[in-house]
C-alpha cells in the first residue's frame, strides 16, 4: 500500500529526473533510521556531513562512530536465457567518524569527519555471461572534512567544510582472448585518487518550530594518476606491448539538498529531505593506457542524468533512554536506458528504514539501524557492450554506531 | 539489560536474513511450444559437425552448434544427443591446426597437430581421387555434419565410397557402399531437425579462386533442396535451416588483402607499383575488389624472383595465379549463386513454415566497420561486451583456417538457431552462456 502511494507520487514527478548510482546514503546511524534524512535537523555529529550549518546548534561536543555493512545482492536474467545469476557475497563497508567541538554556549563549533559518499562493491565473478562487461568493481571514496560552524543568531547557523577525497578503485574484467589453458584473459585496473571539494549549509528555526537546512556538497572530480594496470594475457603477446599504467578520473557529482525538520511533539521528530544530484557530470569512463601498442584507450560513455531522492523518517523518543526510528525514500536513478552496466545495475528504488537508539549512560549511546533498498527491476540492453538482460538488486544494510558526549 | 539482549538478537538475526537471501528474477516458463525436441537430428556439412581449424577433432565435436542446441533443449523436452565423438586416444580426429604464436615479422606462426589421428587408411576411389579413411563410428547418432559433402551430393548413391567422413558412419567399407546421405539421415524416426546444407556447393568455388570447383548449378540446387526438405518434414517433424553465407565475407578471402601485400612489397622495394594477378580474361594489376585466399599466405610464393628476374605477383608476367585469387568477376558469380541459393532455402522453408536462421546476413554483419559513440573505431558487432567479428584469429567467431568457427563462434550460431526456432514455434529453448564457449587459443 505504501508503496503503492509512493509510485503515484513518483509519476507526479517531471519524467526528467532520474538517483542513486554509485552513490552511499549512509553517514549517520540516527539519521540511516530515518531514511537518510538529517539536512533540516540536528541530531548528532553526522551534520558536519548532512548540513555543517546544523553543527552550531548542537548542544554537545561530541564523537561519533559508526559502520554499515553493506549487503548489495543483484541479480541477472541475461536476454534468451532461463539462468538467473547472483552477485558474489560481498560485504562493503562504509563507515562514518565524525567530531565536534566548541566552547560551551559558544556561538561556533569546529568539527572534522570522515565518510564514505560514494563507493561500490560488486563482484559477478569470472564465469557469468557479462563477464566481458564486469567481472568486479570496488570502488572506494573517502571523504575527509574539516568544518566551521557559525550560529549568526540562535536561530540560524551556517556552516562549512573543506572536503578531500581519497579514492581506491579495483575494476576487473574478462577480456576475450583464450588463454592456452582455455580461459579467458583478464584486465585489472587498481590504483588511488584524490579529489577536492567543500561541502556548505544553512540551518534556520522558523518562528513557527519548523527547521529548515539547505546545503550544497560540490562536486569532486577524483583524479587516478599512476594506477597499475595488470594484463593477464597470453605469453605469445609480448609484455612490451601491453600497458602497466592507466590514469583516468571520475567525476564524483555535487548534491543540493532541501531538508525540514518538523516537531509534532517534544518527544517526536518528523524529518522530511529532498536532494538533487547533479549526476549528469558523469559523462564517460575514459582509461587512458602508457602503452597503446596492443590496447587502445578507453572510453565508455555514461551519460547520466541527474538523480534525486525524497526521503520521509520519524523518530520517537519512546523513553527517557529509547528513542525508536523509521524512514521511507525513494530515489530516481540517474543511469539512462542504454547505459545500464554490470558496475551499477540502477533504476529507482524504494527505501525502508527502522532504527533506534539507546542511552547506555549520559555520555554513551548506541545506535542501531536497519535499511533496505529495492532497485526496481530493468531490463537494459546496454547500447555499447550490448549486454542484454534484467536486473535487479536489493540492498540489505544493518548498521552501528556509538557516541561519547562530552 | 534484557532489553539489550534481544537487541542483539535481533541484529544477529537481520544480518542472518540478509546473508541469505539471493535476490530472484521470474524466469520465463520453460515451454516446447509447437514443437517437440525429443529426438533431434542436425543435418549439415563440416559446420554442422564442429569441425575447426582446418580438421575435425574431438574438442570441435564437443562444441558443434547442434550439441549446444541440443544442451539447451534439454529443459523444454529435448532428448539424449549422441554424436560420431572420436575417442579421447584419437582425439586429434583427422588433424588439426593451432594457433603458436606470433612470428617476428608479426605474423601468425600456425602449425599442425596429428599426434593422435583417427585415420585408418586410403582407398583410391580412382577418377575421384584418394579418399583418407577414419575410425569407425558405429553407436546411436543424432550429428550427421558430414564435412565436404554438398547439397548436390546428397542423393548420390556411391557417395559413402568418396567421403571419408560419410563413410565413417556407414556400416560398409568404401567401394560397397550405396546408401545415398538423404537416405542415411531420415532412417531412424526424428521429431526435429536442423538443416544447414548448400555451403559447399560455393565455398570450393570460392576457396580454390573460381578454378578448383564448380559451382552448383541454380535449378539442381532448387531440385534438391526441395526433396531434401520434403524428405526432412515428411513424418510431421518441425526443424530449422539456415541460409548461406557470402562465402567472400569469410576470414578466408579478407585476411590477405592486396592492399597488405603491396604495403609489404613496397617496404622491401619502394619501386613496386602494383599486384598483378591472373585471372580467365589474362593478367592484369589486382585492385582490392579482388580477394586473396588465406592459403595464399603459407604458400611463400609473394615476391620469389623466377628466372626472369620477375617477381611474384608484382610483374605481369608473373602474376599471383588463378587459384589463389577470386578476382571481382568471381566474386559477382559466387554472390549470385549464393544468393539464388538462399532465395531458394527462405521460400521453401517459409511454404513448410520452418524456422529460418539467415546465416547470410548474420555473417555479413561481423564484417561491417562501425565507429562507436565515443569515436572508438570497431568491425562487427557487440553480443554480451564480446566484440564478434569477422576479423581472422582476434575476431572471435572464426577458427584458424577462416573458414569453420571457434567454440565460441559456435555456440552464437547456436544462439541464433534457438532464437529462430522460438520464434517459429513459440518455444522457450534457453540461449547458450557464450561466456562458457573459448575463441582461437593464444599460446
Amino acid at each position: 500500500m505504501i508503496r503503492k502511494i509512493l509510485l503515484g507520487a513518483c509519476l507526479a514527478m517531471p519524467a526528467t529526473i532520474l538517483a542513486q548510482g554509485f552513490q552511499v546514503n549512509l553517514q549517520g546511524q540516527k539519521q540511516i533510521g530515518m531514511a537518510g534524512t538529517g539536512v533540516g535537523t540536528v541530531m548528532d555529529g553526522a551534520s558536519i556531513f548532512f548540513n555543517p550549518g546544523a553543527v552550531s546548534m548542537l548542544k554537545e561536543n561530541q564523537v561519533n562512530l559508526g559502520v554499515s555493512p553493506l549487503f548489495f545482492k543483484s541479480a541477472f536474467l541475461q536476454s534468451g536465457s532461463s539462468t538467473v545469476e547472483n552477485n558474489k557475497d560481498e560485504i562493503a563497508p562504509p563507515f562514518e567518524a565524525y567530531a565536534v567541538w566548541g566552547p560551551k554556549s559558544g556561538r561556533y563549533k569546529l568539527g572534522i569527519g570522515a565518510y564514505t559518499p560514494f563507493g561500490g562493491l560488486v563482484n559477478w565473478g569470472d564465469e557469468w555471461s557479462g563477464k566481458y562487461s564486469l567481472i568486479s568493481l570496488s570502488l572506494k571514496a573517502i571523504y575527509i572534512q574539516p568544518t566551521v560552524s557559525v550560529k549568526i543568531t540562535d536561530n540560524i547557523g551556517l556552516g562549512a567544510g573543506f572536503v578531500y577525497n581519497h579514492g581506491e578503485v579495483n575494476l576487473q574484467k574478462a577480456v576475450a582472448i583464450t588463454q592456452g589453458n582455455g580461459q579467458d584473459s583478464r584486465a585489472t585496473l587498481k590504483g588511488t585518487g584524490e579529489g577536492y571539494g567543500w561541502n556548505a549549509g544553512i540551518y534556520f528555526k522558523t518562528l513557527s518550530g519548523v527547521s529548515i537546512g539547505v546545503t550544497h556538497r560540490s562536486k569532486v572530480v577524483t583524479k587516478l594518476n599512476d594506477g597499475d594496470a595488470i594484463f593477464d594475457f597470453p605469453a605469445s603477446i609480448p609484455a612490451a606491448s601491453l600497458p602497466t599504467k592507466f590514469t583516468s578520473q571520475l567525476p564524483l557529482p555535487a548534491t543540493t539538498s532541501l531538508g525540514f525538520g518538523f516537531y509534532p511533539s517534544a518527544k517526536t521528530t518528523i524529518a522530511f529531505d529532498a536532494s538533487w544530484v547533479h549526476w549528469s557530470v558523469y559523462k564517460e569512463l575514459a582509461f587512458d593506457y602508457n602503452v597503446n601498442t596492443t590496447v587502445p584507450d578507453t572510453k565508455s560513455p555514461r551519460n547520466y542524468g541527474d538523480g534525486a531522492s525524497l526521503k520521509l523518517g520519524i523518530n520517537q523518543q519512546q523513553t527517557e533512554k529509547l528513542a525508536l526510528r523509521a524512514g521511507i525514500g525513494y530515489a530516481f536513478t540517474p543511469v539512462k536506458d542504454g547505459y545500464v552496466t554490470p558496475e551499477a545495475p540502477d533504476a529507482n528504488r524504494f527505501i525502508l528504514s527502522a532504527g533506534l537508539g539507546y542511552d547506555i549512560s549520559k555520555k554513551f549511546v548506541i545506535d542501531l539501524s536497519f535499511l533496505y533498498e529495492a532497485v526496481k527491476e530493468r531490463e537494459q540492453t546496454n547500447l555499447e557492450s550490448n549486454l542484454s538482460g534484467t536486473f535487479k538488486t536489493h540492498v540489505y544494510i544493518p548498521g552501528i554506531g556509538v557516541s561519547y558526549k562530552f | 539489560m534484557k532489553k539489550y539482549n534481544n537487541l542483539k538478537l535481533v541484529l544477529a538475526g537481520l544480518i542472518l536474513i540478509t546473508a541469505a537471501c539471493k535476490t530472484e528474477i521470474d524466469v520465463p516458463a520453460a515451454s516446447k511450444g509447437s514443437a517437440d525436441f525429443s529426438k533431434y537430428i542436425a543435418v549439415g556439412n563440416s559446420l554442422t559437425a564442429g569441425y575447426a581449424d582446418n580438421g575435425l577433432y574431438l574438442e570441435g565435436q564437443l562444441n558443434s552448434y547442434p550439441s549446444i542446441i541440443a544442451k539447451q533443449m534439454k529443459s523444454v523436452g529435448g532428448g539424449d544427443f549422441k554424436q560420431p565423438l572420436f575417442t579421447e586416444a584419437q582425439s586429434d580426429g583427422s588433424g588439426y591446426l593451432k594457433f603458436a604464436g606470433f612470428n617476428a615479422d608479426g605474423t601468425p606462426n600456425i602449425v599442425p597437430v596429428k599426434d593422435k589421428l583417427a585415420v585408418r587408411g586410403e582407398y583410391d576411389a580412382g577418377a575421384f581421387g584418394k579418399v583418407t579413411l577414419y575410425t569407425k563410428f558405429a553407436g546411436d547418432n543424432n550429428n550427421f555434419g558430414v564435412p565436404g559433402i554438398k547439397l548436390q551430393q546428397i542423393t548420390f548413391a556411391p557417395y559413402g565410397n568418396l567421403n571419408g567422413y560419410f563413410e565413417r558412419l556407414l556400416p560398409g567399407n568404401a567401394g560397397t557402399n550405396n546408401t545415398t546421405y538423404l537416405d542415411f539421415v531420415t532412417a531412424k524416426p526424428f521429431t526435429f531437425f536442423t538443416s544447414w546444407l548448400g555451403n559447399n556447393d560455393a565455398l570450393g568455388y570460392a576457396t580454390s579462386g573460381g578454378v578448383g570447383d564448380v559451382l552448383t548449378p541454380k535449378d539442381q540446387f532448387l531440385g534438391l533442396y526441395n526433396a531434401l526438405i520434403a524428405k526432412l518434414t515428411a513424418n510431421g517433424a518441425k526443424g530449422a535451416i539456415a541460409t548461406i553465407p557470402d562465402v567472400s565475407s569469410i576470414p578466408f578471402l579478407t585476411t590477405v588483402t592486396v592492399k597488405a601485400l603491396l604495403d609489404g612489397a613496397k617496404k622491401l622495394n619502394p619501386a613496386f607499383q602494383a599486384v598483378y594477378i591472373q585471372t580467365a580474361a589474362g593478367n592484369r594489376i589486382a585492385t582490392d575488389e579482388d580477394l586473396i585466399t588465406l592459403s595464399f599466405n603459407s604458400t611463400g610464393l609473394f615476391g620469389k624472383p623466377n628466372g626472369s628476374m620477375q617477381y611474384y605477383g608484382l610483374h605481369p608476367s608473373n602474376p599471383i595465379q588463378s587459384q589463389y585469387v577470386l578476382d571481382k568477376t568471381e566474386v559477382a558469380t559466387a554472390r549470385d549463386y549464393v544468393n539464388s541459393y538462399n532465395a531458394t532455402i527462405k521460400s521453401i522453408a517459409t511454404a513448410k513454415k520452418l524456422a529460418i536462421f539467415d546465416a547470410y546476413s548474420f555473417l555479413n554483419t561481423l564484417n561491417v566497420k562501425h565507429v562507436s559513440e565515443n569515436g572508438q573505431p570497431y568491425t562487427g558487432v557487440f553480443i554480451n561486451g564480446i566484440n564478434v567479428s569477422s576479423s581472422f584469429i582476434t575476431g572471435n567467431a572464426f577458427s584458424l583456417d577462416g573458414v569453420h568457427l571457434t567454440p565460441k563462434g559456435y555456440a552464437i550460431v547456436a544462439n541464433e538457431f534457438i532464437k529462430a526456432i522460438n520464434a517459429q514455434y513459440g518455444s522457450t529453448i534457453p540461449q547458450a552462456n557464450l561466456s562458457d564457449y573459448r575463441s582461437v587459443k593464444f599460446p
